[in-house]
């Protein structure tokens, strides 16, 4: 089919990176604004805006705040309908389990358990016999928040990026899974191609035709940033791997999944089923207490980052306690278990083998719980460097194309930037369209979240319906005037946001930075001003009238257009 | 305090590092110098670039755990190439800075 590995690698480049290319993009775009999620909560949630701690005491402060946790009515309704019977009325279900999660950069903090209920499951084989509960805590106060307030940063942009919010059978998970292992074949057929690498580690040439000076940015935001692209679809495969691209513990070896816990508590120690017998629950703060004694007794003096009580008020409940990662490239660990009813130390967790440092390390990259500002925006500049490099890919397969398209009369070279600018400028009008909306809806808004998502929805369907309709003059091998008019309307909405942001919360720049200084809310806003001038730079870029002539003669002198077929 | 200071030291040599081996290319050098009837010498250029690259490390490892410091490090050199990059691009004449006269030979 074709005659050398190169021009096959082209073919294999361009035709599963134009496909998965705008998966790839909404991947990159908002894991970038992930590694920023919680002060993006922060900005869409003003009543939270204070600053993060680390975990309160249990004893004092959160004890109390558990009797105020009630089971979740969505997943009240999903186990009634896999249960024999109707459930008893949730005010009396009995909390089982109990856990407690924060990170450095969390002001608030996430609790949650499990509620046991007495009804047989429908299938004999369904061992999912509790109801959760969840509720977001302001710990300074004890007060449980309001989680009818979407927090857009990490419900909505952070899971957007590993499941496209998508999660009717999972597929969303897999599209994305499809998207990574793409990655790494584009990854690797991109190297192949270009046989100067070093050479177009510094090479932009923006004086030249569109083709080639974006064929330039291209392949240096592709180089550059390779072993970020790399780890990061690499590592992306491996955090899903075990429980769903590869799920064999829920499905081959299900059956043993009963006798591995039973043989993993009697190795560990802690209970693998209640005693039956009503035991008191020891001060919760000494466990902490001599938790943190044993880390830096290990040289790793750290906060808890993650709590959990199993079997409460039983005579078999114990309590987890893990250090937050925060100075390592982990995530929690260092787990030290503890009796519940006595405060004795049922176990601690020995050090990590490699095979688990490794795969620690990995997800760790990945999750980025570290505290280290300097490495998030490094990641955040790592992603913009990879939508970069997809959005220009886009850009080549358009331009390489669309003159030959106009001769023909083809519609594929229009379909294709339609598409582009509804996953370049459209994607990015969507999220600053939802933090317009936010500010817009009334904080008391019954399901404020849910008019938050449609407006995000159909700000990025409006985009799609513009770009398709502005896009005519490509398949005259011209260029689509929506690119411009997007990028006019993103500067607009940016700084609209920014203002928002000030008319209705008072925080404006000159306080979150000098007088009474939040950097979070004042990263969000700085960042919304930046994109903003860069919309509108790339607007006025675009005013300018491109010779259709000289991009065309261009093409047809390069030399590297072969490889791309 | 003190990992702020290394890891500024390990920004700077990262950029330099980057700078020069980007000018062992002679294309980018006659874009930094296109008048001066010189040409890089590129083998000192490659391994000054090469010394200074490890420094960023050192540097790196120096203000973090190696387990971060490792991350660090490989994203800085993402940013100081695609800098270095666009100081070529946009203002060449910045690099001009960095001693050229220890790496020109006579065209």
């Amino acid at each position: 089919m074709f005659n050398s590995l190169r021009m096959s690698m082209g073919w294999v480049h361009t035709w599963m990176g134009l496909v998965l290319g705008f998966v790839l993009m909404i991947c990159f775009f908002f894991g970038a604004l992930s590694v920023f999620d919680r002060e993006i909560d922060r900005w869409a949630i003003p009543d939270t805006r204070f600053e993060p701690q680390p975990m309160p005491s249990f004893d004092k402060v959160l004890k109390p705040i558990y009797q105020q946790l009630r089971p979740d009515p969505v997943d009240l309704a999903a186990t009634e309908r896999r249960v024999i019977g109707s459930l008893p009325d949730p005010e009396t279900l009995k909390l089982e389990s109990l856990f407690a999660y924060t990170t450095h950069r969390d002001p608030v903090l996430l609790i949650g358990g499990e509620f046991a209920i007495p009804n047989q499951p429908i299938d004999p084989a369904d061992d999912h016999q509790h109801v959760h509960g969840r509720a977001t805590v302001n710990p300074a106060t004890g007060e449980l928040l309001n989680d009818d307030a979407l927090k857009i940063g990490s419900d909505w942009f952070y899971p957007m990026h590993f499941s496209l919010n998508f999660n009717w059978m999972m597929v969303g998970y897999w599209i994305v899974g499809l998207a990574a292992l793409v990655m790494l074949a584009g990854l690797v057929s991109g190297v192949i191609i270009h046989r100067k690498i070093f050479r177009e580690f510094f090479t932009f040439r923006p004086w030249k035709n569109l083709f080639r000076s974006s064929l330039d940015l291209h392949n240096m935001t592709g180089v550059v940033a390779l072993p970020f692209h790399f780890f990061f679809a690499f590592t992306a495969l491996v955090i899903f791997a075990s429980n769903i691209y590869l799920p064999v513990t829920h499905t081959t070896l299900k059956p043993l999944h009963e006798h591995h816990e039973k043989l993993e508590a009697a190795r560990t120690g802690l209970p693998h089923e209640p005693a039956g017998v009503a035991a008191p629950l020891a001060s919760v703060d000494a466990m902490v207490a001599e938790a943190k004694r044993r880390w830096s007794e290990r040289d790793m003096a750290g906060e808890v980052g993650f709590l959990s009580m199993n079997h409460l008020g039983d005579e078999n409940g114990y309590v987890s306690i893990y250090r937050a990662g925060s100075d390592r490239v982990a995530l929690v660990g260092e787990g030290i278990h503890f009796k519940a009813s006595t405060g004795e130390v049922i176990r601690e967790e020995p050090p990590r083998s490699v095979v688990s440092s490794i795969d620690e390390f990995l997800t760790g990259l990945h999750l980025q719980h570290f505290e280290h500002w300097m490495l998030r925006w490094f990641y955040v500049f790592g992603g913009l460097l990879g939508a970069i490099c997809i959005a220009t890919g886009f850009v080549l397969f358009v331009e390489k194309r669309k003159a030959g398209h106009a001769k023909t009369g083809s519609q594929g070279s229009r379909i294709v930037d339609a598409l582009a600018v509804t996953t370049v400028t459209g994607m990015v009008l969507a999220a600053v369209g939802m933090l317009v909306a936010n500010r817009l809806l009334p904080a008391d808004l019954l399901g404020k979240g849910h008019w938050e998502q449609t407006a995000f929805w159909s700000v990025w369907g409006l985009a799609f319906l513009h770009a398709v309709w502005r896009s005519s003059p490509v398949a005259k091998a011209r260029h689509n005037p929506a690119w411009r008019e997007q990028s006019l309307v993103l500067g607009l909405m940016s700084l609209c946001a920014v203002g928002l942001n000030w008319l209705t919360t008072g925080d404006h720049l000159i306080k979150t930075v000098f007088t009474d200084t939040y950097w979070a809310v004042a990263g969000v806003d700085l960042s919304l001003i930046v994109t903003a001038l860069i919309a509108f730079f790339a607007a006025a870029k675009l005013r300018a009238p491109v010779s259709e002539q000289k991009t065309d003669n261009a093409l047809s002198r390069n030399k590297q257009v072969n490889a791309y077929d | 305090m003190t990992e702020t200071i290394w890891l500024i030291a390990a920004v700077m040599a990262a950029l330099l590092s980057m700078s020069w081996l980007a000018l062992a290319y002679e294309s980018h050098w006659q874009q930094v110098f296109p008048d001066t009837g010189t040409l890089p010498n590129s083998s000192r250029l490659k391994l000054t670039g090469w010394v200074f690259l490890l420094l960023s490390a050192v540097f790196c490892l120096n203000a973090d755990h190696p387990s971060m410091a490792v991350l660090v490090w490989v994203m800085l050199l993402a940013v100081a190439a695609f800098s270095v990059a666009m100081m070529l691009s946009h203002r060449p004449a910045i690099l001009k800075v960095i001693c050229p006269q220890l790496f020109a030979v006579r065209a």
